[in-house]
């Protein structure tokens, strides 16, 4: 076998690596729970679990440095490393398929987490009585979206990530006839009226709400209770020119439009949507309470859904414990306020939610198999070993 | 165990790839955003002759359609005009309120106060923790105000806008805006139950965008 395959098989087979990850994934808990006091559950999922490497900023600078392996890290190597192990070291017997089975279960459990992690979408729906939607917002991801109002029957929307703002590049696109120049993007920031001028630091808007505003960065805010209000000054360039600069903020409760080429734009940053190929009606949000008491008994949505096909188009109702599941996604009643007729809906979408369920349940048959067989043969052995009268 | 140089540097490439972000540029046509506070009102209201005051408790939950097609009581302060939904009853104003509201849902009633004053009044954040006062929540710090500001732009005005919640098993809301006019501050807050208030906020938000110098 060539040398570099070997050493390949041996580190990953090995059952050193088992503990040191095993150790490695103790000592993560550990701390992550203890800056859970700092940042919150949010921010310690985020910082210590899903990702790669925990990263540690120098003080004073804005260099993020790798300091621990993350979850991601852990947990895939875990996932090699017992992989390999199977695949070099096990052959299947009927005496060890308990153990087997329990250890396969373990593999998915990692899997599915792994995928629940990379493909789960959390994002909300909030409906008043009567609204009609087909797309989700995000809790905490925003996007800059251009749309063009021109055409009566609907809009075309070019959405630029959140991340993709962040770079404080110049991005062009096809479907945008001029080129979106970010002068600045900033995480979390506040406005307040003021001349922008007198604030230096920041680019000064030309159009727009932000000629009359001052946008004042704030630090990162981790606290579960809180989101990052972003800010960005976006340069909006035409090949005849630049038609100015506005400053977008989910802060802003107006459209900001300007017109080119005899088509209307418009340009706010808001929450990342995900549109889905149906749509829900809010028709009737229900609020019962213990009589005599602000105890709340039953939250209930009547919904419609339609799908753009018109396959679909009937009436659910969700209510606590009993989500919608349709098109890949589930609809939980998250919020409500029935004085003013809303309802909202948390959107899961997690391609591997069955896998936790499947990863235990071979667990449990697995172990129970492995303990039955060592018990059998215990009380064989014993009742083999006592002398019969 | 020995953990060595090349296996590890094409691992840990791998999983870096694997990390990076989304930061992809979507395109796609979507149906227009309605105005949220319209559709209530479209459904409460089906079926009815397009003359037909609206029903279900006199809620304004239309209000620019409801105001463009029903005869609104118009008040004038000093410098500033705007016209209220007809759901709300006028109250005579005191000396120092420039127009005062009231409004009704549900045996339920909340005051709508206008008043304005001359220069900043003490700035905009010592303002804004008086009302944080009024309904029983304590002063926050300047970021904190200005986090929970919305900005909205109406004619010729510029309001900042706040909605606070009192606390409490019944709590008291209040919903504000400040705007500067002329070297005036204007104040208009609508308080009273934080349900009834709540139902009324698209209705307020509404009403700001009437407001205007005659």
């Amino acid at each position: 076998m060539n040398n570099v395959v070997r050493q390949f098989r041996n580190f990953f087979v090995s059952l050193q690596l088992t503990v040191v990850l095993l150790i490695l994934s103790l000592l993560l808990v550990f701390v992550a729970t203890l800056d859970q006091v700092n940042l919150g559950i949010w921010a310690v999922q985020e910082k210590f679990f899903r990702s790669f490497f925990v990263l540690w900023r120098v003080p004073g600078t804005e260099v993020q440095l790798p300091v621990f392996p993350g979850g991601y890290f852990i947990g895939t190597l875990l996932l090699i490393n017992l992989l390999a192990a199977h695949i070099y070291r096990f052959a299947f017997t009927w005496r060890k398929f308990g153990i087997q089975l329990a250890h396969s279960g373990l593999i998915m459990l990692l899997v599915g987490e792994l995928l629940t992690g990379l493909m789960q979408q959390d994002s909300s729906m909030r409906l008043e009585e009567g609204q009609t939607k087909s797309y989700a917002e995000s809790f905490r991801t925003f996007e800059l979206a251009l749309i063009d109002h021109t055409d009566p029957a609907f809009d075309e929307v070019v959405a630029i990530p959140e991340a993709a703002l962040a770079d404080e590049h110049s991005l062009q696109y096809p479907k945008l006839p001029f080129q979106v120049n970010v002068k600045a993007y900033y995480g979390n920031a506040t406005m307040q009226m003021g001349d922008p001028a007198a604030r230096p630091g920041t680019p000064v808007a030309t159009q727009g709400l932000g000629a009359r505003v001052q946008v004042m960065p704030l630090p990162l805010t981790y606290k579960p209770d809180e989101i990052n209000q972003p800010a960005a000054f976006v340069e909006i360039v035409t090949p005849e020119g630049p038609l100015g600069i506005w400053a977008a903020s989910p802060m802003i409760g107006m459209p900001q439009t300007f017109n080119y080429q005899g088509h209307q734009w418009e340009l706010s940053l808001r929450l990342r949507r995900h549109y889905q190929p149906f749509s829900l009606s809010l028709l009737k949000v229900t609020h019962e309470v213990y009589p005599g008491t602000e105890i709340p008994k039953n939250f209930a949505s009547r919904v419609r859904l339609k799908d753009e096909a018109g396959h679909e188009d009937r009436e659910v109702v969700i209510y606590m414990n009993n989500p919608l599941r349709y098109g890949g996604l589930t609809f939980y009643q998250f919020q409500m306020n029935a004085a003013g007729k809303m309802s909202a809906f948390q959107v899961v979408r997690n391609p591997g939610w069955l896998l936790p369920y499947i990863a235990c349940i071979m667990m449990g048959i697995g172990l129970l198999i492995q303990f039955g067989q060592s018990l059998t043969g215990f009380i064989r052995k014993r009742s083999a070993a006592t002398p019969s009268n | 165990m020995s953990l060595r140089p090349f296996p590890c540097t094409l691992l840990l490439a791998s999983l870096l790839i694997l990390g990076c972000k989304d930061r992809q540029i979507t395109a796609y046509r979507a149906a227009k955003d309605p105005a949220p506070a319209a559709m209530p009102a479209a459904a409460g209201n089906q079926g009815l002759p397009p003359d037909h005051p609206p029903i279900g408790g006199g809620m304004p939950s239309s209000p620019g359609a409801d105001m463009a097609s029903t005869a609104v009581p118009t008040a004038g302060g000093s410098d500033l005009v705007w016209s209220a939904p007809a759901t709300w009853t006028p109250k005579t104003g005191s000396a120092m309120r420039k127009g005062s509201f009231s409004v009704k849902h549900d045996g339920a009633e909340a005051d709508l106060s206008i008043t304005a004053f001359p220069g900043d009044t003490g700035g905009l954040h010592p303002n804004l923790n008086r009302w944080r006062g009024q309904v029983g929540l304590p002063t926050a710090s300047p970021a904190e105000l200005d986090a929970a500001l919305q900005h909205v732009d109406g004619q010729g005005l510029h309001f900042e806008i706040i909605d606070l919640v009192g606390t409490g098993a019944k709590p008291t809301r209040l919903l504000g805006a400040i705007a500067y006019y002329n070297g005036n501050s204007w104040f208009f807050k609508l308080t009273g139950p934080d349900s009834l208030v709540a139902g009324e906020k698209p209705a307020f938000l509404a009403f700001l965008q009437t407001v205007k110098a005659p």
